[in-house]
């Protein structure tokens, strides 16, 4: 099933004096169920793409079409709204609130849907669990290793139920051992729940997980690969 | 949701503990200063108020209004009999006293002064003023003797030259050696008994004997401590008759009595109302002046309305007519409280605001963040704004607590101002105060303090709204 259509998409910055041309006519279609990678040198569009497909930017031209939402045309609360139900965030750091524990801070984002206290509960302990910090649930961020902070903010992304998680480099600030352990259990939430995982990275270990790898260069999608 | 966006607003107070608490502390005194100062005001006007009204004026004053215009012997209230039927009558009332009331010349042996004489019915009067419980000498018009009594305040005694100074050796006997060095002891029983009439013949006889350090030390009080008022001194009052004839009786001082109020104590006097009609000629239903006290003020100043429709002929006054400086005082003490509470919050405001705006710039990533996964901007705005009130709101507390305290110490002790007592009581106003901070101020306060959480926290939080969340995520 499609999750998310890209059509002929283009992202112009004009704010300088100097016109970007950020990203030019992309055509993307994200399957259900797929754990892609945007790969690409910096400066190739990857984050703004990302961004365009998370709402927090808006094409110059073209659609995005998510679940049968064209959401281009959302603005203010409306998007707002729409990223808080249908899309889960991973970033490379600041994933969460550092004055909540871990468990308030996967519990947040369910209260902000509305879902009730005795269900996020339930729900906030099955996803620490899932990522393998069931006994961690009351340890502020702080108190956390980047890689258990991730992989909070993996829970964190699910906990909303969201059609897709994107995640922008969410293994680049971290070890070997924690991007192994965060990239295995990504993996296996994909695999056992069918939860659809885009990327944006530079690290060969998350391509190399990767069933589709898109290279982005310029601005246009030159390879997209699946395995 | 609710309880989270708070807990968040309440944990981001404590993230930078030090720029939080120099914010808290800074409102801490803000309020402590403010509440105090103007629960110091309050107490102020409250003792004036009540000295107004159960020393001076009482609550309602009945007059013929000719009298008021001209304050001549004949001009006493009509109908006596059908006015104190109707106040005995009345709801509100508490009690009434029936006044003659005249400008006499009174003379001592050594001196003149001029006052408002008051005849009154003893036990009536102490039913409607404290004067008698502000009696520091003698008695307030008790037993019966050849030559009448008079009572007098102690400016007028003093006026009177009846304040004399002299070093007994009763009271050189009982002086307190804690207080004095023995030293002084001795050199005071050199100065002998002789009495002086004045205070700076006293005092310069005190110079004399003590070296100037000692003087400079023990002077005021040792003039204080050997002052005594002459009582049963004879002193003549000058008055005119019903038919327009001069009188001249004799009283014996045989009460003395001191206010707060220097003024009122220098110019009233009080005497029975029956020794007084001996020679004014009045008779008993003749009166000038009812002074009536009520339940409470605004009782007060009702029963007054009230009362000035039955008595047409009458001039019915309320304290509020009576003073109304008093009562305009009582009437914006609140706001100007408030204004003060106000003017301090505002300039504390700026402070918050720039604690705030600190804040909110250096999360900005997290901000975005937050409005990335989905938090919309009335959440934002509402973190930022709580986290502003419980900023100030702390500090409002802390500070409340310790004027509460305080508060409650200086209610019971009052604040002592006798360094500057001459110059409060010649304009009637007490040098010790009872600071007053009702409930109803402690809540205004917090809700002044809340609104000015509010309105800090506007722009810092207009600030996080216009943050876009892409371009925030990537600020370093």
């Amino acid at each position: 099933m499609k999750v998310i259509e890209l059509k002929n998409v283009e992202k112009i910055y004009n704010d300088s004096e100097v016109k970007v041309h950020a990203v030019r006519g992309v055509d993307l279609i994200f399957e259900e169920g797929e754990f892609a990678a945007i790969v690409g040198p910096s400066g190739s569009g990857k984050t703004t793409l990302l961004n365009m497909l998370g709402g927090l930017d808006k094409p110059t031209s073209g659609d995005i079409v998510i679940s049968d939402i064209h959401i281009s045309e959302l603005t203010g609360s409306r998007l707002i709204d729409f990223r808080l139900h249908n899309i889960g965030f991973v970033f490379q750091s600041y994933n969460l609130i550092p004055v909540l524990t871990a468990k308030e801070n996967v519990e947040f984002i369910m209260q902000m849907q509305g879902v009730p206290a005795k269900k996020r509960l339930e729900r906030t302990k099955e996803l620490l669990n899932e990522v393998g910090l069931g006994d961690r649930l009351d340890s502020r961020p702080a108190q956390l290793s980047g890689g258990q902070q991730q992989r909070v903010a993996v829970a964190r992304a699910l906990a909303s139920k969201p059609k897709f998680i994107l995640a922008d480099e969410p293994t680049a600030n971290l070890d070997s051992k924690s991007t192994e352990n965060l990239l295995d259990i990504m993996e296996k939430l994909n695999k056992e729940e069918h939860i659809t995982f885009i990327f944006s990275t530079h690290d060969a270990r998350v391509m190399k997980k990767a069933r589709r790898v898109i290279t982005i260069e310029d601005g246009k999608v030159i390879r997209d690969e699946k395995k | 949701m609710k309880t989270m966006i708070w807990s968040i607003g309440w944990k981001n107070v404590w993230r930078n503990k030090t720029r939080s608490m120099v914010v808290i502390i800074a409102v801490l005194l803000g309020i402590f200063v403010g509440t105090m100062t103007s629960g110091f005001m309050k107490g102020w006007i409250n003792q004036r108020v009540h000295d107004i009204i159960y020393i001076e004026e009482s609550h309602v004053q009945i007059h013929n209004p000719d009298y008021l215009f001209n304050e001549e012997l004949q001009f006493t209230i009509k109908e006596f009999e059908k006015v104190v039927h109707i106040i005995d009558t009345a709801k509100g009332v508490v009690a009434w006293s029936p006044r003659v009331k005249m400008y006499v010349m009174a003379q001592s042996d050594w001196a003149a002064s001029g006052f408002a004489l008051k005849g009154i019915d003893v036990e009536k009067e102490k039913k409607v003023s404290e004067i008698h419980k502000n009696i520091i000498e003698g008695s307030f018009l008790e037993g019966e003797y050849k030559i009448p009594s008079i009572v007098i305040g102690s400016k007028a005694a003093e006026n009177l030259k009846l304040l004399n100074y002299q070093v007994t050796s009763g009271k050189l006997d009982s002086i307190d050696h804690e207080l004095f060095t023995d030293e002084v002891i001795n050199k005071l029983q050199n100065i002998g008994e002789k009495r002086y009439r004045k205070e700076k013949d006293f005092r310069s006889i005190l110079s004399q004997s003590l070296s100037i350090q000692e003087y400079n030390k023990y002077g005021d009080k040792l003039t204080e401590y050997f002052s005594f008022y002459r009582m049963g001194i004879k002193i003549k009052l000058t008055i005119q008759n019903k038919n327009g004839e001069i009188e001249q009786p004799v009283f014996k001082v045989r009460g003395i009595y001191k206010t707060s109020n220097t003024m009122f104590d220098g110019l009233t006097a009080y005497v029975d109302r029956k020794i007084l009609n001996q020679y004014t000629g009045l008779n008993s239903k003749e009166v000038h002046e009812i002074a009536i006290l009520s339940t409470d003020n605004e009782t007060g100043t009702e029963l007054g309305e009230r009362l000035s429709s039955y008595f047409p002929e009458s001039n019915v006054m309320s304290w509020r007519k009576l003073s109304p400086e008093v009562a305009m005082y009582t009437d914006f003490i609140n706001l100007i409280g408030f204004i003060y509470i106000g003017i301090i919050l505002l300039a504390l405001a700026f402070g918050i605001i720039n604690t705030m705006l600190m804040s909110v710039l250096e999360r900005v990533k997290e901000l975005g963040m937050l409005m990335a996964i989905g938090m919309n901007k009335k959440r934002v705005f509402s973190m930022i704004m709580l986290e502003s009130v419980f900023l100030t709101l702390s500090g409002a507390v802390a500070g409340l607590i310790v004027s509460a305290i305080v508060v409650k110490i200086t209610n019971r002790t009052g604040i002592n101002l006798s360094f500057w007592a001459e110059g409060l009581e010649a304009i009637g106003y007490s040098a010790i105060v009872y600071p007053v901070v009702t409930v109803l101020d402690y809540i205004g306060v917090i809700l002044l303090v809340i609104l000015t959480g509010i309105i800090s926290s506007i722009w810092p939080a207009r600030k996080a709204l216009k943050l876009n969340p892409a371009e925030a995520l990537r600020t370093e």
